[in-house]
């Protein structure tokens, strides 16, 4: 068995080894890589305001991680959560319009509810080939994601293109402030309370209900599972959906918090690192916390990297492309490293 | 090419899986030209025969030559150039290949490029003068079985071989594709091949065999010899061997059985199977109309050599297979559309033919595994203590002497033994009223197996039906109240005790004597 600090340890060691490889890179590119890591760190958490802005992107970016955490217990992978996110930022967007002119206590919850079902939405079609036909869901989740961006393209130049827009990036109307759980900072109680609400409930739900134990069983083996009985339509099924679900939150979150509005194209990356998110964390509640938040601290840093070492911030990208490398690198080997464990005992 | 040289000719040849001894000290001489038949029970060796001989298997000793010419053991390439080809049992084309493709991918030809249509033009000859029926152009996987051994025999016929062997060839037949397997093997034989063929059922090997060769525990027990030569009855005795039940077994044995099986008999059948009918798969044919019926207190063997229909048996009872035609009433209740949760929470209990992926998840902890069947009787988001179940599992593999160091270690950690007494624990509860077990001792030892056939007499004697799958006879009669014969998906015989060896042999079989109707 492995213990909890073990697995901290070696995520750590892995992400080090890929700061260390992305700085080796840089430095044969002919950039300073200690000017360049260090004004990561300070873009991220040492700069006054930086660690707030860690926490804006720290904090959809765990939404949407525990919803693609859900998933992989039960052994589907999502890697449609850019797609959910997008719908769910599309229903929060449309729940606001519709709802435009009620008290606040009454839209707030329905625009995240709306963001919830849009997410959910679309993890249900994949869900469905899946479990009704064997249709990977590898393809379509990813395929989805592509198909939600050219909607978030139509839905922001047509049904809800902000008509005083300037026609340089196409995105609805700026959400009335009375309807923001955030200014633009992203962080406020609301969203930081969410957060700590998903969290625990995502931790209740995994550690003390049936439904936890049975999906973890049914994404190892889901063989056994079905000869004990199990549906796989309602482990399955129940699986996508929240997966989905949360990741719309993520979206809604992003929709009525720091951008206020929805955008064609924007955060295009957010569903690639919340997919990082979980796997750095090896699926714990805490762990998704702690590198949401090293995550969401590069996006931070992103912002600084053009002034401080003078390299583009899509560097940020190459930092989270390496880590990607070292960690799926890493399942290779341990998932070898395992299974010689089975064969031999 | 010595003119009277045996075409195959093994010398003591014995072959060691780990502990097990697959074949030991096999020596014999199949001679030039003839239909060979080898046969034998399940883990006979038969199997394992055919690869050495084609140079898959490297045999721990022993020497095998071909038409007198010695030949590297455990090299295909060698087996190849010598003029050895086999059919598997389980065919080995690529599905989604065409007919051409695969052949010309059997020929492992020179890298040069090919046309489709190029392609096409050379095998369809190929295959015609083979009399295969085949679209060069289709897929494997689109063709009916006949065809598709058919293409397998043509590929094995691309390099000119000399011998051909085929693992049970007729295991995925029907009667009528097996008629023209049989003409095919004896135009071959005219051409010239020495065709060796692996077979279980009897009346088959006396249809088709020139000599035959049996196999039993690994050893070869007789022949070569003439098929003309040799019964039913006979050799029935040969494949089966004497009787003799596991004396550790025999002294389990509690006094009560079939006494304490009639005080149950007046209620409900535990299981009724009317007409059950479902469809062939790739692990053996489908049920042919199976009737069953278990009274509670009863152990009902269920014989038959592997890949009669007994998978399809139990998914089918389980609720997992698509069934076709019939009924299923489980303790009178018309269970037939009813999912597999739905019938264990009325007392269906199954242990399953694959203990490790049907059975455990092997890398989730012992508790896990252990409830999973309680859990999925609940709502999902029933609330659970994890530290509760460890206990109640703790305690519930005490009872049942699973030797482990927490109910927190992976499934995969444990021996054998010990992970089906895991499954045990969790099947054989005060809620079955029908247990499954499925090959339920493969692969244990006497003390374990000992345990498991106590366990499943407990649980018969507390007023469970119990159901048992096995090849191995000795056990099954043994345990059994009654023993039904499964054969091509229908059941061939129906008996009571005293057993006769050779009556239920022959049901296996489908030779000419019929069991005793109940």
């Amino acid at each position: 068995m492995i213990t909890p600090l073990a697995t901290v340890a070696r995520s750590l060691v892995f992400v080090c080894l890929a700061l260390a490889l992305c700085a080796a890179l840089m430095q044969g590119l002919g950039y300073n890589a200690l000017l360049v890591l260090t004004s990561v760190a300070e873009g991220a958490f040492l700069r006054s305001g930086a660690f707030e802005n860690s926490l804006r992107w720290g904090v959809p970016l765990f939404l949407t991680a525990t919803g693609v955490s859900i998933a992989f217990r039960a052994g589907f992978f999502n890697i449609g959560a850019q797609g959910q996110f997008y719908l769910g930022a599309i229903f929060a967007a449309t729940a606001a319009q519709g709802l435009n002119g009620g008290p606040a206590f009454l839209v707030i919850p329905a625009i995240l509810c709306a963001g919830m079902m849009g997410g959910a939405l679309w993890a249900l079609w994949p869900a469905l080939m899946k479990l009704g036909s064997g249709t990977d869901e590898v393809i379509t989740t990813l395929m989805g994601n592509f198909i939600a961006g050219l909607l978030l393209v139509w839905v922001t130049s047509g049904p809800l293109k902000d008509p005083a827009g300037s026609g340089q990036q196409a995105s609805s109307p700026v959400l009335p402030p009375a309807y923001r759980i955030s200014d633009s900072s992203g962080v406020s109680p609301m969203t930081l309370g969410l957060a700590l609400v998903v969290g625990v409930a995502i931790w209740l739900l995994v550690n003390r209900t049936a439904f936890g134990v049975l999906s973890g069983l049914a994404g190892r083996n889901g063989t056994m599972v079905r000869w004990q009985g199990a549906s796989s339509w309602r482990i399955g099924l129940s699986s996508f959906l929240l997966s989905g679900a949360l990741a719309g939150l993520a979206g809604a979150v992003e929709f009525a918090g720091p951008t206020g509005r929805i955008a064609s194209g924007f955060l295009p990356g957010h569903g690639f690192t919340a997919t990082l998110v979980a796997l750095v964390a090896n699926f714990s509640i805490l762990g998704m916390a702690a590198a949401a938040l090293f995550f969401g601290g590069l996006a931070a840093a992103a912002l600084y990297l053009p002034i401080m070492a003078g390299l583009p911030a899509a560097a940020i990208e190459v930092i989270n492309a390496s880590i990607a490398l070292v960690i799926t690198a890493r399942a290779r080997v341990l998932d070898r490293l395992t299974g010689r464990k089975e064969t031999s005992s | 090419m010595t003119s009277n040289a045996p075409a195959l000719e093994c010398r003591d040849v014995t072959v060691r899986y780990g502990d097990v001894t697959a074949l030991s000290g096999v020596t014999a001489a199949f001679a030039q030209g003839l239909i060979h038949a080898v046969v034998g029970q399940n883990g006979a060796g038969k199997t394992t025969f055919a690869r050495v001989a084609a140079g898959l298997v490297q045999p721990a000793e022993g020497e095998v030559a071909i038409h007198g010419q010695p030949i590297r053991t455990g090299q295909v390439a060698a087996a190849r150039a010598a003029g050895v080809e086999l059919v598997h049992q389980s065919f080995a084309l690529p599905p989604s290949f065409t007919v051409s493709e695969a052949m010309e991918f059997g020929a492992s030809g020179k890298g040069s490029l090919f046309s489709r249509r190029g392609l096409r033009r050379r095998w369809r000859q190929h295959l015609s003068d083979l009399q295969v029926i085949a679209d060069p152009a289709q897929r494997i996987r689109d063709l009916p079985v006949e065809s598709q051994q058919g293409v397998e025999i043509a590929r094995a016929l691309i390099t000119q071989a000399r011998v051909l062997i085929l693992d049970e060839p007729t295991a995925v037949l029907t009667p009528l594709g097996i008629e023209t397997l049989f003409a095919r093997v004896r135009r071959l034989k005219a051409s010239g091949v020495t065709v060796i063929l692996i077979l279980h059922k009897i009346r088959e090997v006396l249809a088709i065999a020139d000599t035959l060769s049996v196999l039993r525990a690994g050893c070869l027990v007789d022949g070569p010899r003439p098929a003309a030569a040799i019964d039913e009855a006979e050799l029935t005795r040969l494949i089966v061997g004497a009787a003799g039940p596991a004396p550790g077994i025999q002294a389990a044995r509690p006094e009560a059985g079939p006494a304490s099986a009639a005080s149950f008999s007046t209620q409900t059948p535990a299981l009724e199977l009317h007409a059950l009918h479902t469809g062939a798969d790739s692990e053996g044919p489908g049920l042919e109309g199976v009737d069953l019926r278990i009274a509670p207190g009863e152990i009902l063997g269920i014989a038959g050599v592997e890949g009669n229909g007994q998978k399809a048996l139990v998914r089918a009872i389980a609720g997992l297979a698509t069934v076709q035609g019939g009924r299923i009433l489980l303790g009178g209740q018309d269970v037939g559309r009813r999912p597999l949760g739905a019938r264990r929470a009325a007392g269906l209990r199954i242990i399953p033919f694959e203990r490790n992926t049907e059975g455990l998840s092997l890398s989730s902890s012992l508790w896990e595994n252990w409830s999973a069947g309680g859990l999925l009787q609940r709502s999902l988001l029933s609330p659970v203590r994890p530290d509760r179940l460890r206990r109640d599992c703790k305690s519930a593999l005490d009872e049942w002497n699973v030797r482990y160091h927490s109910p927190a270690q992976p499934a995969g950690s444990l021996s054998g033994g010990n992970a089906q007494k895991v499954i045990l624990a969790r099947e054989i509860d005060p809620g079955a009223r029908l247990i499954i077990a499925a090959q339920p001792t493969r692969g244990l030892d006497i003390g374990a197996t000992s345990f498991v056939w106590q366990a499943l007499r407990a649980a018969r004697d507390r007023g469970a039906a119990v159901l048992v799958i096995s090849s191995d006879l000795d056990e099954l009669f043994d345990i059994s109240d009654r023993v039904a014969v499964m054969l091509s998906g229908r059941i061939s015989g129906r008996f009571s005790p005293p057993y006769s060896l050779n009556a239920v042999g022959a049901a296996m079989t489908g030779a000419a004597t019929q069991g005793e109707a109940l």
